[in-house]
């Protein structure tokens, strides 16, 4: 017969007393991102006169928001342990579709927009969908999504132009109690975020990411938490497509791509976790603003702006190495 | 009237057949245990009863009514509920999240409600009176043994009629362990059935009121469990007597020393093992799980960090990997315990997975001689024996039993002399055991030397020359020939624990 | 022989495909059979599928490398910068940029094995960095002509045979070899089945993932200097079809995209019919837009037929054969 197995692991309470320096730990990834934000911000105002001021953050936000979108649909698929190549494709589809079929009547817009953000979820769900059924990898799925709609986009517009009301345009620049339409939609996103991570789905969307073979023997249909994932990645996607035609004017069928890598780079730099079960959508935030604040800092320091792109994915490379290790030290504690 | 019965239940996997016509009953109110060798179709049965696992054919029945749950939620909802070892947990949610996981109480918004939670928590803690826990701590910070209890708190908080317990005190201290005795007791004591899995002999007898023997995927008799006797179940579980499983016992160890090991250290369950093991011998490794068997059989292989010291065949050796540990004749070979995700490659053929290790040996400036590796393979075979329609047949359509050989034929042909078996006869039938037992005697008797750690206690007695035990990941007690028991490593094992 | 078939049905599959498409084509454009057309379509197919062999090691191990697009523009740009139009400078420049372009798949190689970096951020980071690089380093001007020398290795001719086909018929033999007569194919599929079991069976495997990286990059920068040759000069933007080309052309091939399978004969069979249906589209009066809606096409359907979903399906289809396998 077998032997009796009682487990008992050789020290009782290894990491209790260690328990802030996990929770530290825990942190640390988002911490850091606090910090390089204040230290990028310092150095920005030293350089630049009227950093300190609201109309700053006014403008501020509005660049970082097309980012900030696309990366909070990011943020969803990263926790849920996935990664989404497609947004490209959406953005660039979302910017075409404005383009070229809004008018100046309101109602259009509306209707438009609408249908723009319904494409976007319906895109991501079929992502979603296609992962769980086929059990492909998320970013094989997602990048093929990405070439299909990157060429609808061009057969609807081969090359940038395209327009939209001028009203739409000044969207960014109304302001309510001194506060810029941008500043209020983070306002809001960020009290979507404290809701919905608090929601039953929320939770299982996080504990799908964390370990989805406990989740799924907890009772969790995969396939419809991946619908729902990628469907949000998808509408997040289509809402920075909008967004982005505010500060642009113009649809672009190739546009789409340069959000992708950023997307990826606002989460992991704010602390969510490549690997699933990990992150929030304040240390994304602030991984945007610092993408984006780079941007400001290559303009006053006068070099070449495809210095940008140079930067963010160097610091990318950086937030992935220090979370990996940081991961490694805090896994050597637990066991 | 029986609250559940089943009859038939067959379920494969490729071409391994996990449990065959299955029988079963219990009814409301009695502790139900199932008892049998590891791999026996328990675990199987389990996972049928608790919808994770479809099972091919068989009829259940729940209160009279056809049983077939698609999922583990359909089998929640009729009222069974399963606690398996760590296995439903979420390691980066709360204790409190875990165990309401999906069935939180919610606010008028939607969300969670915290306090709710907390409350719901901290009473179904109270109710059952279990052991201290903190409901806000996240799983991944708790020991083995306090995410056991959240498993069974998860498990209780569905307030189920059919409460099934995987092993649930294997990885609990004895006193929680004796809290789950009693408290089993006490969910029976109020109409529910609880089904009882335990390799524990005396927890069987201490709380069960009628048992279930499975063999070989099936079930052979259910007793009452005063009604029958410890041999009579012990021989039930086997099937047939043991004495011809184990190959005679001849010393071959010689006085040369093969593998020296100084405190050896990795992680925090490998606290510093000492011993040596000498040309010829088979030295038996044993100790509860989790005490560094696993840690130690890896670092020696290279495969996780340590630090300490190691000489083979008198040399000091640093180990920095596994290609640096099959160097050769003087190296070491290690014969994993996870088949399937560090042994084979089961989508490749067996010819490709013998020589993986050796493809030095049949290359000529680079490029492949695939006449010398048809040698090698077919030496291999027959050496083994290995029963493969040709080399060329896929791994993972092998019975288990000659997928383990065809590992054993992957180290031999490293002809590495020192060789590590982490618990090489899990999940083999018993006629492979009885093979592979003897060629570890051949092999020791033609200078091997060889490790061999075993889940199995009757094995550790019945085949090495010695006995390590560990405690603590450290050496407890080293049984030489004539002292070695069941008791004396279970004594070992636990002394500190009696003391 | 037998077995070599069944085992790799779907890089059969993939050559019918061809034949199929190419008969096709031939109805919708009669003119497509024509010799110089086939030709000229071969050619594109050798840039294709030199880009793609790269690739392959790549997928084989069970990575996948998105830094091609830049990797090649960045080679195409210096190759044609440092030689400005003259041959001579070529015997220094193009080692060099050859070396570059491994340097870069070994970083890539090194982020992924040594310190764990997931492939698909590695090489999108490395894409982007590289890209912003060049960018800076040109200011985004146009560059001079390619030399003579390259133009007539892309698109010169020895006799009736362009000369690219005999380059990318020398390397498709050396990939073969080291797929199938060599120890590093072996390392490569054992690796892309199971990177743990691999090494627990002593193979290098950090070693094997760092040169499949390594020759990702070498493969996309040759592809890049030869490409100046045909299109006459480096432009912005020449190499990022390339990423969806080269992993389409492996997916059509069988490699399974969850690595351990494949075979650069295959990959070869998936350039030639993703060149095909490119030439196939104008023809159609399809634009660049349909191409890559194409593209995208293609890798989704023939990764969902490798898939385990359809594995089973093929199970069913072959069930003669899978019954004998599991019989013994």
């Amino acid at each position: 017969m077998s032997v009796s197995v009682a487990e008992r692991p050789a020290e009782t309470e290894p990491a209790r007393h260690l328990a802030w320096r996990g929770w530290l730990l825990d942190r640390a990834p988002f911490l850091v991102a606090c910090l390089m934000l204040l230290v990028v911000v310092a150095i920005y105002g030293a350089l630049q006169k009227g950093v300190f001021t609201l109309d700053e953050i006014n403008l501020d936000t509005a660049a970082a928001m097309t980012l900030i979108l696309a990366a909070t649909g990011q943020t969803i698929v990263l926790i849920r342990g996935g990664i989404d190549l497609s947004i490209g494709g959406v953005i660039s589809l979302g910017t075409v579709i404005a383009a070229t079929q809004f008018s100046d009547d309101p109602l259009t817009v509306v209707m438009w927009s609408a249908l723009i953000l319904a494409i976007g979820f319906a895109v991501g769900a079929l992502n979603g969908l296609l992962i769980s059924a086929l059990k492909l990898q998320p970013f094989l799925v997602t990048l093929a999504s990405w070439s299909i709609l990157n060429g609808i986009a061009m057969l609807i517009l081969p090359t940038d132009g395209g327009g939209v009301p001028g009203w739409w345009i000044g969207f960014s620049y109304n302001q309510i109690l001194g506060l810029a339409s941008p500043v209020w939609m983070l306002i809001g996103l960020i009290i979507f975020w404290y809701w919905f991570r608090a929601t039953r789905l929320g939770i299982t969307i996080q504990a799908t990411g964390s370990n989805e073979k406990s989740a799924f023997l907890s009772g969790v249909s995969i396939a419809r938490i991946n619908v729902v994932t990628y469907g949000l990645s998808g509408l997040f996607a289509a809402a920075a497509a909008l967004y982005l035609t505010t500060q642009t004017g113009a649809g672009s069928p190739t546009i789409g791509k340069d959000y992708i890598l950023p997307s990826v780079a606002a989460a992991v730099i704010g602390g969510v976790s490549l690997f699933g079960g990990r992150g929030h959508l304040l240390g994304t935030v602030i991984g945007a603003l610092i993408l984006t604040l780079i941007g400001n800092l290559v303009f006053v320091l006068r070099v070449s702006s495809y210095w940008q792109p140079v930067m963010s994915g160097v610091i990318l490379l950086v937030a992935v190495l220090a979370s990996s290790l940081a991961e490694k030290t805090a896994r050597g504690q637990e066991q | 009237m029986d609250l559940i019965e089943v009859s038939g239940l067959t379920k494969r996997y490729g071409g391994i057949v996990a449990l065959s016509e299955a029988q079963f009953s219990a009814w409301a109110g009695e502790v139900h245990a199932l008892v049998g060798e590891n791999g026996a179709g328990k675990s199987t049965f389990i996972q049928i009863l608790s919808g994770a696992v479809h099972p091919d054919e068989g009829k259940l029945q729940l209160e009279g009514q056809p049983y077939s749950p698609i999922n583990p939620d359909a089998a929640q909802a009729l009222g069974v509920a399963a606690v398996f070892q760590e296995l439903s947990l979420i390691p980066d949610l709360a204790v409190e999240q875990n165990i309401w996981f999906r069935r939180e109480p919610r606010t008028a918004l939607l969300t969670v409600d915290g306090k709710a939670l907390r409350r719901k928590t901290l009473e179904l803690f109270d109710k059952y009176r279990f052991p201290p826990l903190d409901p806000a701590r996240e799983l991944r910070r708790l020991t083995l043994a306090e995410r056991q209890l959240v498993e069974i708190a998860k498990g209780l908080a569905k307030d189920p009629r059919i409460l099934i317990l995987d092993e649930a005190t294997s990885a609990l201290p004895a006193k929680e362990a004796e809290w789950l005795l009693a408290l089993t007791r006490q969910i029976a004591a109020e109409g529910r059935l609880v089904i009882f899995i335990s390799h524990r002999m005396g927890e069987v007898r201490a709380i069960a009121d009628r048992l279930t023997i499975f063999r070989n995927g099936s079930t052979v008799a259910s007793h009452v469990a005063t009604a029958v006797s410890d041999d009579e179940i012990v021989t039930q579980m086997i099937g047939r007597p043991l004495v011809r499983l184990y190959p005679e016992r001849k010393a071959t160890a010689t006085e040369r020393i093969a593998l020296k090991v100084d405190d050896l250290r990795s992680g925090s369950r490998l606290t510093g093992a000492s011993f040596e093991l000498r040309e010829g011998e088979v030295l038996g490794v044993g100790g509860l799980q989790g005490h560094g068997q696993r840690e130690l059989f890896q670092s020696l292989f290279g495969a996780s960090r340590a630090t300490g010291s190691i000489e083979l065949w008198g040399k000091p050796t640093q180990i920095a990997n596994p290609r640096h540990a099959l160097i050769g004749r003087d190296g070491i070979a290690l014969v994993p315990e996870d088949r399937p995700g560090q042994g084979l490659l089961l989508t490749k053929s067996v010819r490709e997975n013998l020589t993986l290790s050796v493809i030095r040996r049949f290359t000529d400036k680079g490029f492949l001689s695939r006449g010398r590796e048809a040698a090698l393979v077919k030496e291999m075979v027959d050496f083994l024996r290995i029963k493969a329609g040709t080399p060329e047949q896929l791994a993972g359509t092998l019975s288990g039993g000659n997928q383990q050989k065809v590992i054993f034929g992957k180290m031999l042909l490293t002809e590495a002399r020192v060789l590590l078996l982490y618990d090489p006869t899990r999940g083999v039938d018993v006629g492979t055991k009885g093979e592979i037992f003897q060629l570890m005697r051949d092999l020791a008797a033609r200078g091997y030397a060889i490790l061999f750690y075993s889940s199995d206690l009757p094995e550790l007695v019945h085949v090495p020359d010695r006995v390590l035990v560990l405690r603590s990941g450290r050496v407890a007690a080293t049984l030489g020939a004539g002292r070695v028991s069941e008791e004396a490593i279970l004594r070992a094992a636990v002394l500190d624990e009696a003391a | 022989m037998s077995s070599f078939l069944t085992r790799n049905r779907l890089i059969l599959l993939a050559y019918l495909g061809m034949v199929v498409l190419l008969l096709v084509t031939a109805l919708f454009s009669p003119g497509f059979l024509s010799e110089s057309n086939l030709r000229s379509t071969l050619v594109l197919a050798a840039f294709v599928g030199i880009v793609a062999l790269g690739q392959t090691f790549v997928i084989i191990g069970g990575g996948i490398d998105l830094s091609i697009p830049w990797v090649l523009n960045s080679a195409a740009i210096l190759m044609t910068l440092l030689c400005a139009g003259q041959d001579l400078p070529l015997f220094w420049v193009a080692p060099l940029i050859l070396v570059g372009g491994a340097a870069i798949g070994l970083i890539n190689g090194v982020g992924v094995a040594i310190f764990g970096v997931p492939p698909i951020i590695m090489t999108l980071a490395a894409n982007v960095i590289l890209q912003g690089l060049i960018l800076v380093y040109t200011g985004g001007s146009p560059t001079p002509s390619a030399p003579e020398l390259i133009k007539f290795l892309s698109v010169g001719r020895l006799g009736p045979v362009p000369v690219i086909l005999l380059i990318w018929a020398v390397l498709a033999l050396v990939a073969s070899l080291l797929l199938s007569k060599a120890a590093f194919g072996r390392h490569l599929y054992a690796l892309g089945s199971s990177a743990t079991v691999a090494e627990f069976s002593g193979v290098p495997t950090a070693r094997t993932i760092i040169l499949t990286y390594a020759s990702s990059g070498l493969s996309a920068a040759l592809a890049g200097m030869l490409l100046t040759g045909y299109s006459g000069q480096a432009y912005l933007g020449m190499g990022d079809s390339y990423l969806f080309t080269s992993i389409a052309a492996v997916a059509i091939g069988g490699a399974s995209i969850l690595g351990g399978s494949g075979h650069y004969l295959g990959s070869i069979a998936g350039a030639l019919v993703l060149t095909i249906l490119t030439g196939l589209l104008p023809a159609l009066n399809l634009s660049s837009g349909a191409l890559l809606v194409v593209y995208g096409a293609v890798i989704l359907v023939t990764v969902s037929l490798g898939s385990e979903t359809f594995a089973s399906l093929w199970g069913l289809v072959f069930k003669n054969k899978k019954q004998k396998t599991e019989g013994d």
